[in-house]
């Protein structure tokens, strides 16, 4: 007899269990990922080092929580590890006084794979709602420049509310396409030390923090962001300077929206994917899926899985462009 | 945002207007005059003719951080700024209890006796937030849609100490 299968809330469809279920082939491996997508993410966020120390702020807040820094060397990541009421992270003092950043932690991943410098300009493409310009500005020490783009004017004040909160002060926001601006700035002198291209995505890694992903979910929507990051890679590449650092992630798991894209670029563009180190569990990237081969450098890349990591899904993949694009 | 920068003269004025206010002495940003009297600090490392020139290429929304308004006659600091500034500021303090920063960071006055004029918040080590004192009482000024609604906060204030 067959054991009865657990009824959740929210239910994969079949296509995309099918999906996951060719990504993650052992049966083990499959079914620790639905089961912790059921479940709520953890309570993680990141110490605003532009206002206070991330000594300071864990004095601060381990005197109402319980809070741990999982990460030796990112000592800003913090996790509060007691259940907290709705709202509370969002309404404590430190919060309003822009103290903290409520930011899961693989979302982190990015800005810590793009190792940003003082000094350096650096152009965050799709930055809106901010998290990771924030956390750019923070390594930066708000030194350099970013410059935070994003197209529509609800995600921009989004965007800078973020960072007024947070106290960035060497950021420039822009309104703008990403296509658009990517062509308008690589026709002017600006070049950039590095970009962060953390594109729109079908968010197959939210399924935790964001369950009505689970209903939304629409193999139609991943051909369509796949076709619209592979231009906004092509179009962010002729920005860079020779020497320069592309970091491109995605909250999701789809072939078509991450190694595919890789590939694209690899086959392209005078680019070297790189090897990085990140403080959670990656996989590599995968070389073949469906009828598609993947170049194998598309290794490199990180894909960080919900039960490897007790996180939300993502994408990061690190690379170095060799020589200018005319 | 066609970016308007401060003229060296200016910035000295606005620099010996918050010495006198608030004990500031530097201000080591470049800062930009906007809408209503705002004034934003930019510290990043493009020079003034660059900006003019991306502005000119890009939309450009908005640059660096809104530190000061001269909206209301003397130079008032912006809530977001207080913690970069923290360091300078000397005068005009207004120490508060815990009671007083439960209403204040919900968007209430405060009855407090303190010189007229802009004054600065101080909760224990942290500074949160700028008023204007009419002598007794402070007007709030954190913006609305920053302040706590939220009744729990009462609960999460109290379990800090």
């Amino acid at each position: 007899m067959e054991p009865e299968q657990k009824a959740y809330k929210y239910e994969m469809k079949p296509l995309f269990k099918e999906r996951m279920q060719s990504l993650l082939p052992d049966k083990e491996d499959f079914d620790n990922f639905e089961k912790i997508v059921h479940t709520g993410p953890q309570s993680f966020i990141r110490c605003n080092t532009l206002k206070i120390s991330t000594k300071e702020l864990l004095t601060k807040l381990q005197k109402k929580w319980k809070v741990i820094q999982p990460f030796p060397k990112h000592p800003e990541i913090m996790l509060i590890t007691q259940d907290l009421g709705p709202g509370e992270l969002g309404n404590a003092l430190e919060h309003l006084l822009g103290y903290y950043y409520v930011q899961e932690v693989s979302s982190m991943m990015s800005a810590i794979a793009l190792e940003p410098k003082p000094d350096e300009l650096i152009l965050d493409l799709c930055a809106s709602p901010g998290s990771k310009t924030t956390q750019i500005a923070a390594k930066m020490e708000n030194k350099g420049t970013i410059i935070a783009n994003d197209l529509k004017i609800d995600r921009i004040k989004i965007l800078s509310s973020n960072l007024e909160r947070c106290g960035v002060t060497n950021t420039i926001i822009t309104r703008q396409d990403a296509i658009g601006l990517c062509a308008k700035l690589s026709k002017s002198e600006f070049k950039f030390d590095k970009i962060l291209l953390d594109a729109p995505c079908s968010g197959e890694g939210t399924l935790r923090s964001s369950p009505k992903t689970f209903i939304m979910w629409n193999p139609k929507v991943i051909e369509k962001f796949s076709r619209q990051q592979k231009k906004f890679i092509a179009f962010a590449l002729k920005c860079l300077k020779k020497g320069g650092t592309l970091v491109y992630s995605t909250c999701t798991h789809s072939p078509e929206e991450d190694e595919s894209v890789i590939d694209f670029a690899v086959k392209n563009f005078p680019v070297k994917i790189e090897s990085f180190t990140l403080p959670l569990k990656c996989r590599p990237g995968i070389t073949a899926w469906k009828n598609d081969s993947f170049h194998k450098e598309v290794q490199k890349s990180c894909r960080i899985y919900p039960h490897d990591n007790d996180s939300e899904g993502f994408f990061v993949c690190k690379m170095t462009l060799m020589e200018e694009i005319k | 945002m066609r970016p308007q920068f401060l003229r060296s003269s200016e910035k000295k004025k606005l620099v010996e207007e918050i010495k006198e206010a608030y004990g500031i002495e530097e201000l080591p940003f470049l800062l930009l005059e906007v809408g209503k009297q705002k004034i934003r600090a930019y510290s990043g490392n493009l020079s003034k003719d660059e900006i003019t020139q991306l502005a000119h290429i890009v939309r450009v929304e908005t640059m660096g951080l809104y530190i000061l308004s001269k909206r209301d006659g003397p130079a008032r600091i912006n809530f977001d700024a207080l913690p970069i500034l923290k360091d300078q500021i000397t005068k005009n303090i207004v120490k508060i209890n815990e009671e007083q920063l439960n209403s204040w960071i919900r968007g209430n006055d405060l009855e407090i006796e303190a010189q007229e004029g802009f004054v600065v918040l101080q909760y224990q080590e942290d500074l949160v937030g700028t008023g204007k004192s009419t002598g007794n009482k402070i007007l709030n000024y954190i913006p609305k849609e920053r302040q706590i609604k939220s009744q729990t906060q009462k609960t999460i204030y109290n379990s800090n100490n």
